[in-house]
């Protein structure tokens, strides 16, 4: 006689729902026609300068270091990235919520999990993304530009400084956006916050890091020429604000109605 | 009846939703679902019936009260509980790009299913709500029939054990509407369901239990049946055919007897309006007799309106009347 055959309970995977919500956002993020064009802006800028700097060095001998090239670069990259970067992340959760939220919030999904997910998200592809066109810039520095000044250490420092702010903007970004109501709003208060703090900092003393310093020093640090106790200052301040106000942005879109 | 509070499906107590203190939503909603009830949830545009459903999803706190599914309080971190729970919102909408295969195997990891399990189950039901031959075709460009089927599928992915569908018959046509009642009849044997619905006839087909909600306060919550039973009972309409004399004669001999209201005839339908104390079935015989006396053909006897329909709307007439009155009786509702 055969024995009774028991049907096995599902094994419920806890970390799935947050894994769906982390890959179809960066699907969502990619396909999206704001990070296109951050990139192809991003990209020519890039390109186009270098390309210019190399021809003014080729045709009329005008030679400008990579350091100084490279953190104007940086810095033109950075303030022009920022809106398009807001708007990219400002929506994140604001312009879902309602329907096709509903459609996602009302399955086995905590409110934790789709923040977490959503936040990483833009997080993984905005870094990636500047992470590749920074090096595809040092790499084209390297190659076309006067660049014996450039280290590879300042190289380093000066990505990871920059990549911290980033950090700052979108987790702003998608925080200030699970807490909103609507996409516009979410852009006007990111945007206040952001250039407003930057504006108040840059008031500080000098001895205070601030963003504003911090991009006008690239050239410097490019260079090897840094100081590590006020570049982790920064770094660490931004990366513990972003968390900071990640938590609370999280904590807040679990205590709303959407 | 469940005499343990953790055996009822759903629980709530006093339930109350105002928004940003400018909109009450809900008012001090108390009900008790048990399991194999099939709530129909009725009432006007704005009555509060999306919110409801919305607050047993926690996609909205409560302001005050609380609601239970499955004897733990609902909430939006209460993942747990919405693993058992299957939705269909009003217009369910998808996001662009996504195939039926894509979509439904996203909502199951939403579900954390595990691929051995979510892989055939959504190619059973893609099979089951008929959406094989387009299951590799952007959502974008269905029907709202297709989009309908699609919803249904994702209710299910997760086999639930209450279903909760706000307005599945919504812009359906006649066929698609037909399959969306026989699937809720078959599911009805299983699980637990609560259908919002503005079509009173869909909800006196598929529930067994109603609750009417009025300006976000709940007026009947109970057995469709005594719902039914509260309907009025005192009018009818005859179709008559013969001689229109016969016809005429058999009017005017109604209108002699006492147990009438009012009695009229337009066309060749004899519209009767009983009195409130009168015994139904002796006046009604004696219409009957009276017809069959004169000679006159009987087509067809039928009660006013839709029992459903009469009921909820003679529920919602009859609360709107007691005016300031509501105030010292608030807990009535069943």
């Amino acid at each position: 006689m055969d024995a009774p055959t028991t049907i096995p309970a599902v094994k419920i995977n806890r970390f799935l729902p947050y894994w769906a919500v982390l890959q179809s956002d960066m699907r969502q993020t990619l396909r999206s026609w704001i990070y296109r064009l951050w990139v192809l802006m991003t990209l020519a800028a890039a390109v186009g300068y270098l390309l210019f700097r190399f021809g003014a060095r080729q045709v009329a001998g005008m030679v400008q270091s990579a350091p100084e090239m490279l953190g104007d670069l940086l810095t033109w990259v950075i303030w022009g990235s920022v809106t398009l970067i807001i708007v990219l992340t400002a929506g994140t959760i604001s312009g879902e919520r309602g329907i096709i939220a509903d459609s996602v919030l009302s399955r086995g999904i905590s409110r934790y999990q789709y923040f977490l997910g959503k936040w990483h998200a833009r997080l993984f592809v905005i870094l990636s993304t500047f992470f590749v066109m920074a090096t595809v810039s040092l790499g084209g520095a390297y190659v076309l530009l006067h660049s014996e000044h450039l280290t590879i250490l300042g190289s380093l420092v000066a990505v990871a400084l920059v990549a911290s702010l980033l950090v700052l903007v979108v987790t702003a970004g998608v925080s200030i956006s699970a807490l909103s109501t609507s996409t516009m709003v979410s852009i006007t208060l990111v945007w206040l916050l952001l250039y407003g703090t930057g504006f108040l900092m840059s008031l500080l003393p000098a001895h205070y890091p601030s963003p504003d310093r911090a991009l006008h020093n690239l050239p410097n640090v490019l260079k090897g020429l840094f100081d590590l106790e006020m570049v982790s200052r920064l770094i660490s301040g931004a990366l513990s604000v972003s968390l900071l106000v990640a938590l609370a942005g999280m904590i807040g879109f679990a205590r709303r109605d959407v | 009846m469940a005499e343990n509070s953790s055996d009822l499906v759903v629980e709530s107590y006093k339930l109350t939703k105002i928004y940003q203190n400018r909109q009450i939503a809900l008012n001090d909603v108390t009900l008790r679902l048990e399991p194999g009830c099939v709530l129909g949830l009725l009432g006007h545009n704005g009555a509060g019936k999306t919110t409801l459903l919305r607050l047993c999803l926690g996609l909205h706190r409560p302001t005050a009260g609380w609601v239970k599914i499955f004897g733990q309080t609902m909430g939006p971190n209460a993942a747990g509980l919405r693993r058992r729970i299957g939705y269909i919102p009003t217009n369910p909408q998808f996001p662009r790009g996504m195939t039926p295969i894509t979509y439904l195997d996203y909502i199951a990891r939403l579900f954390g299913l595990p691929a051995e399990v979510r892989k055939p189950r959504l190619a059973s039901l893609i099979r089951a709500v008929n959406l094989l031959s387009v299951s590799g075709d952007p959502i974008d460009g269905f029907s709202n029939g297709m989009t309908a089927r699609l919803a249904v599928a994702c209710s299910l992915i997760n086999e639930p054990d209450l279903l909760i569908w706000d307005e599945p018959t919504h812009g359906l046509d006649p066929e698609g509407r037909r399959s969306m009642l026989d699937l809720i009849k078959t599911l009805a044997r299983q699980k637990t369901l609560i259908v919002s619905s503005h079509n009173l006839s869909d909800i006196d087909e598929v529930c067994n239990h109603a609750a009417v909600l009025s300006r976000g306060h709940l007026i009947y919550f109970g057995s469709l049946q005594d719902l039914k039973g509260r309907m009025r009972k005192n009018q009818y309409e005859l179709d008559l055919d013969g001689d229109q004399k016969a016809i005429t004669r058999t009017l005017n001999i109604v209108k002699g007897m006492n147990d009438f209201k009012s009695v009229s005839l337009r066309q060749r339908r004899l519209e009767l309006r009983l009195n409130d104390d009168v015994n139904i079935a002796s006046a009604l015989a004696n219409v009957f007799m009276t017809i069959a006396d004169n000679k006159v053909t009987l087509i067809s006897v039928r009660s006013m309106g839709q029992a459903t329909e009469q009921a909820f709307l003679d529920l919602v007439e009859k609360e709107e009347s007691r005016g300031f009155a509501r105030a010292y009786q608030v807990n009535d509702a069943a």
